[in-house]
């Protein structure tokens, strides 16, 4: 019954990391996901955490992530993410909404 | 869209978007936000998705000099339910409300007025998280018993207007708060449509008639029974300055807003059961005729600002 937890780490881009200390973006709506991202001096490392209530999905997570992660050349970034039953294709969309927001800092 | 950029509707927005809107640009200060991993205790346990959040917002910004004490629930989270997390954090921050009313009372002896802080709570939620439904529960009285505290001190005020609407127990919470404001699309009752539905039959309650649903919980009919003091426009702006009328009125004016907390209060509200089953209607737009509204029929095709002004309210609905 216990939720899935996942872990991954890539080798990114050294200090291509986010604007701002931490960004948040999404809701963990039915089929949705919330990511949180915080700057991480890490040598260049992004690594992941996610927790979903999926089992048995970890190398298609590991896909789709290392896909994000080599198209945004993404690093020093440490990411959360909570999921509940998003598929492949949401979670790489909100990946890019969610870099995009935290690349660009807080409008705030 | 013309020049004029086009207002944002309270009805899309997210809990952080509402909680954002609600007040000054620049002002919101989040309590327990996402970083701060408050997630519930109970979900994980059942295999069940969580959220930093756990599914609210709660925070301070300001109207003016004003503070005001946001807390705004998220509908798509598990249905903007509240467990132990998201009411503890209701409850949380209606104290801090309280203790800077404590402090302000005695910092501005002039101009208290000018300053004292408001409580806004953005409902969208079908009440208890049935997952920690004891916790939940627990959540729904103390934030029952923290407005009783607030009561003279502290305006508390709730705003209807999101997808999901306010149902179940908080129902009853924001039924009990000084002021509520509502859009034609928020929806206020107990048991929601589905529930009805699955206990009383189709023929009783037509859940996929959204029509019927809206004329029965919707911001026209709560208007005109006076269960809403305030109707507005789908949008944050509307919610905004209509939050900002409200918590600057005089206090004394406040309490005759409200629909209980008098003998008198609940007197009327045993007029209006006995006129319930006098009447026995077979659907709102019996009631709304009542009141004298001969155009009950068409008011479901109207605009907000077509509707305010043809709506005639019971006579005992206080609000602007």
């Amino acid at each position: 019954m216990a939720l899935t937890e996942l872990a991954f780490t890539f080798q990114g881009q050294l200090g291509n990391t986010i604007a701002d200390d931490w960004s948040h973006t999404g809701v963990v709506g039915s089929g949705d996901l919330e990511v949180l991202m915080e700057k991480k001096e890490q040598e260049g490392h992004f690594t992941v955490r996610a927790v979903t209530p999926v089992r048995g999905y970890d190398e298609v997570w590991e896909k789709v992530l290392a896909k994000f992660a080599a198209e945004s050349g993404i690093g020093d970034v440490s990411m959360e993410i909570n999921d509940n039953n998003g598929t492949p294709f949401v979670v790489s969309l909100r990946l890019r909404q969610a870099w995009k927001k935290a690349k660009g800092g807080a409008e705030r | 869209m013309s020049e004029k950029k086009m207002a944002r509707s309270f009805y899309e927005a997210s809990a952080r978007e509402r909680a954002l809107g609600l007040v000054d640009p620049g002002t919101f200060t989040e309590f327990l936000g996402p970083r701060d991993r408050m997630v519930s205790p109970h979900l994980p346990v059942l295999g069940e998705a969580v959220e930093f959040d756990d599914g609210i917002v709660t925070g301070i910004g300001k109207l003016g000099k004003r503070p005001v004490f946001v807390i705004s629930q998220e509908g798509r989270f598990n249905g903007g339910s509240v467990g132990e997390v998201s009411g503890a954090k209701m409850v949380g921050t209606f104290r801090a409300a309280l203790a800077a009313y404590k402090e302000l009372k005695q910092r501005h002896t002039e101009d208290f007025d000018e300053v004292r802080p408001v409580i806004a709570v953005s409902f969208e939620t079908g009440g208890v998280r049935l997952h920690e439904a004891n916790a939940g529960l627990l959540a729904h009285a103390e934030v029952m018993d923290q407005i009783q505290d607030a009561k003279g001190k502290v305006p508390v005020v709730a705003l209807i207007g999101s997808k999901v609407g306010c149902f179940g127990g908080m129902g009853f919470v924001a039924a009990a708060m000084d002021v509520v404001i509502m859009s034609i699309r928020g929806r206020l009752g107990l048991t929601g449509p589905e529930a009805i539905e699955q206990e009383m039959g189709k023929e009783e309650f037509d859940a996929a008639d959204k029509s019927l649903v809206y004329r029965t919980t919707g911001g026209e009919h709560k208007y005109i029974l006076g269960d809403c003091n305030v109707l507005v426009e789908d949008s944050l702006d509307a919610f905004r300055e209509a939050l900002a009328v409200a918590a600057a009125l005089p206090y004394e004016e406040l309490a005759s807003w409200n629909r209980i907390g008098s003998p008198e209060k609940v007197r009327e509200q045993i007029e209006l059961v006995k006129l319930a089953a006098e009447l026995n209607p077979a659907d709102s737009r019996d009631v709304w005729r009542y009141f004298g509204n001969e155009r009950a029929d068409e008011y479901q095709d109207m605009t907000t600002e077509e509707f305010l002004a043809a709506a005639k309210r019971r006579e005992g609905a206080v609000g602007r």
